[in-house]
């Protein structure tokens, strides 16, 4: 009888302890994360959902172990709409500094959409010690600011590929179709914009000079732009044997259009975002075979099965969102991002900013876009090998309406494919 | 390459024309400058796109209904809001761009922002023309401008109402003791003339795509071309968009696609310091002059 009140005891034990933790631990403070970022916009917009559905993961398994207390992940956004074409700095800068006082985030996500508001931006991130992992604004802008003066900007990482990258990116694949097929006459065409202007000048000084290239023309266009076929005469009539755009504005996907459109004999290789996604082929009537489209990190809208964890998060965002990831730009470091910083805190045992910042440079995470690890300037470092680095990828479009990775070589499924009227020198 | 440059130098002049010409029927006619016509030209697109992505119903059919709906808007506007502050400028003037502005930015904050927004070309082929190749809807845009402007004319000088237009354009008091209704014919000036908003965005959209920031891109374009022109002169509409369009494309293909924007601001500034009241623009003129 004795023995039966002793279990039934404990049984009740137990029980009552269960019923009294499982509130204290779903009650335990959310840790709040700040997502400032231009929301309306597509690669705002999925980066956004990428760092929810992380956060969801990362809740589902109890939160984050804050020195022994788990606690849960909140995401608060704001959308700064500095993306949008005349929306001033100091507007978006508003925005900012108002999630920072008001929602009080232990860390901001994602950030600044412009590279011109990022850089203003790290004085008021710096002003009130919040970490920061940034995944779209690209301009190595901020990386020199953070070298001047270190210790006053050390909060301010970026997850995603920057202007400096990417030039790697665009100029390997140069390298490759010059390799491939003898050409040398490039003719580049770019958004006039602060990543953009950087991202042609370094690509033109870093390789295309060096490598004895001719640049036939380069034209910057204003944000908005919807007529190139000026430019597409020009690089026709100067015997261009590449087009190299550098766009991010949704009628960017115009000038792959009209390139179809005025056949002309040149292969299109650089970076229009809205090219990135699957869906493009549907929204462009089909007209965009052959165009070469680069994606800044494996696993925005593009997985490979190099890199199983690229495809699983792919196929985890469409189950969830009912919706295909379309940005080649944010969303896989917006996710990668939530990880990094959840993984620091457990190492750092503590919400203190300096404790966080000093264990977020200790990073070396195996995930979607390949090994995360940040330089002395806290910006990630890219390569062509995901077992080192994080990786970037160059895909191809094919006539019949698919995407095939072509650059590098680690993770390349296809070789690539010339349009109508042009033959290779080789 | 010359050749190419005069082929789309005319497309361009054509596309703004068009996306100008209902801003100033409703001017010339009514008086009144209505700043949501940007707006209007988006609201028509994004309304195609949703009857034939959400309900699936063919594009000629959708942009009919998207056209009938942005006349009728045009007009609500006008009876529920414009009618109050007729006369008053200012009023006009800022009453229109808060229905734009609300409009666009409600736009944006549902979520209409992305590369998907764009409506289908009406036919999917190039031609080879003066050196360069063209596409089909490009072609078309430039026959539908010609149309357009014949219709307008025909219906200005040959149709009671058209007519009815012109008498309110001309002396409001005079037709109004002729018996014509003021209100009615200001009320189907700015219906008319978001119908050709309406218009222009069915066929030149398909070019590009839809996003807010266009609305307020077409309502500058519509406002240049009609202040170099001299508003509410139709005239002045057809040569100023050829002025522009010529020198936005001449100057992208020789000089360089950045300059594009200050070549048409500066041909503004020159316009408005040689003839203030614009090339054509007769009723302005003789102010200056008294």
């Amino acid at each position: 009888m004795k023995q039966k009140l002793f279990f039934t005891s404990l049984v009740l034990f137990a029980a009552l302890t269960w019923l009294i933790m499982i509130p204290t631990a779903l009650a335990a403070e959310p840790i709040v994360i700040g997502v400032p970022t231009s929301l309306g916009f597509l690669e705002g917009k999925e980066a956004h959902k990428a760092v929810q559905m992380a956060v969801s993961e990362i809740n589902a398994n109890g939160g984050v172990n804050v020195a022994g207390m788990k606690r849960p992940l909140k995401v608060v956004a704001a959308d700064l709409r500095d993306a949008a074409p005349g929306v001033p700095v100091p507007e978006a800068l508003l925005g900012l500094e108002k999630i920072i006082l008001e929602k009080k985030p232990t860390a901001i996500l994602v950030g600044p959409f412009r590279s011109e508001a990022l850089i203003a931006g790290m004085d008021i991130i710096a002003k009130y010690r919040t970490p920061m992992l940034g995944t779209i604004a690209m301009s190595p802008g901020s990386e020199k600011k953070l070298k001047q003066n270190p210790e006053k900007y050390k909060y301010i990482f970026r997850t995603c590929l920057n202007a400096v990258h990417l030039v790697k990116y665009l100029a390997g694949n140069m390298a490759l179709i010059n390799k491939q097929f003898g050409f040398n006459k490039v003719y580049i065409m770019h958004q006039d914009v602060a990543w953009a202007r950087a991202t042609a000048g370094f690509v033109k000084k870093m390789y295309f000079d060096k490598a004895g290239w001719q640049v036939l023309g380069m034209e910057a266009y204003p944000t908005g732009t919807s007529d190139f076929s000026s430019a597409l005469m020009k690089a026709r009539a100067k015997g261009a044997q590449v087009i190299m755009p550098i766009f991010d504005m949704p009628q960017s996907g115009i000038l792959v259009k009209q390139w179809k459109a005025m056949r002309i004999p040149a292969l299109m290789a650089g970076f229009i975002s809205p090219l990135a996604g699957s869906d493009a082929w549907k929204i462009f009537g089909g007209k965009i075979g052959g165009a070469m489209n680069s994606i800044f990190e494996l696993g925005s809208a593009i997985g490979s099965s190099r890199v199983p964890q690229s495809v699983a998060f792919i196929n985890k965002y469409k189950r969830v969102y009912k919706k295909s990831l379309q940005a080649g730009h944010g969303p896989a470091p917006a996710y990668e991002s939530v990880y990094i910083l959840a993984e620091a805190i457990e190492r750092a045992g503590s919400l203190d900013p300096d404790a966080i910042v000093a264990e977020i440079e200790k990073t070396n995470r195996v995930g979607v876009m390949g090994r995360v690890r940040y330089d002395q300037g806290h910006q990630a470092i890219f390569g062509s090998d995901p077992q080192q680095t994080a990786v970037g990828v160059v895909f191809q479009w094919t006539e019949d309406g698919k995407r095939k990775i072509v650059f590098p070589q680690s993770v390349a499924e296809a070789k690539i494919q010339l349009p109508p009227g042009l033959k290779s020198l080789k | 390459m010359f050749l190419g440059t005069i082929v789309y130098a005319l497309v361009n002049s054509v596309i703004l024309a068009l996306m100008a010409i209902g801003f100033n029927l409703t001017f010339g006619i009514s008086g009144v400058a209505n700043f949501a016509y940007g707006a209007l030209y988006i609201f028509s697109a994004y309304a195609s796109w949703m009857l034939m992505n959400l309900l699936h119903i063919p594009y000629l059919p959708a942009a009919v209904i998207s056209i009938l709906l942005t006349t009728l808007l045009g007009a609500l506007m006008y009876r529920f809001v414009l009618l109050r502050i007729r006369g008053q400028v200012l009023s006009e003037v800022i009453a229109t761009f808060g229905i734009g502005l609300a409009i666009l930015e409600l736009f944006r904050y549902l979520g209409f922002v992305g590369f998907e927004y764009t409506l289908p070309v009406f036919i999917d082929r190039s031609f080879f023309i003066a050196g360069t190749y063209v596409d089909m809807q490009r072609i078309i845009i430039v026959i539908a401008g010609v149309l357009i402007v014949v219709a307008l004319w025909i219906f200005t000088h040959h149709t009671a109402v058209g007519l009815a237009f012109r008498g309110i354009a001309q002396d409001e008091r005079t037709a109004l003791s002729l018996g014509i209704d003021s209100d009615w014919i200001a009320t189907l000036s700015v219906s008319f003339g978001a119908g050709l908003a309406a218009l222009a965005a069915t066929i030149i959209i398909p070019l590009g795509s839809i996003s807010p920031g266009e609305g307020y891109d077409v309502l500058i374009k519509a406002l240049a071309v009609c202040i170099i022109g001299g508003l509410g002169s139709t005239g002045g509409v057809i040569v100023a968009s050829f002025i522009i369009g010529f020198a936005e494309r001449f100057t992208d293909s020789y000089i360089g696609s950045h300059w594009t924007m200050i070549v048409s601001l500066a041909a503004i500034l020159i316009v408005l310091i040689v003839k203030p009241s614009g090339l054509f623009g007769k009723q302005k003129e003789l102010e200056e002059r008294i």
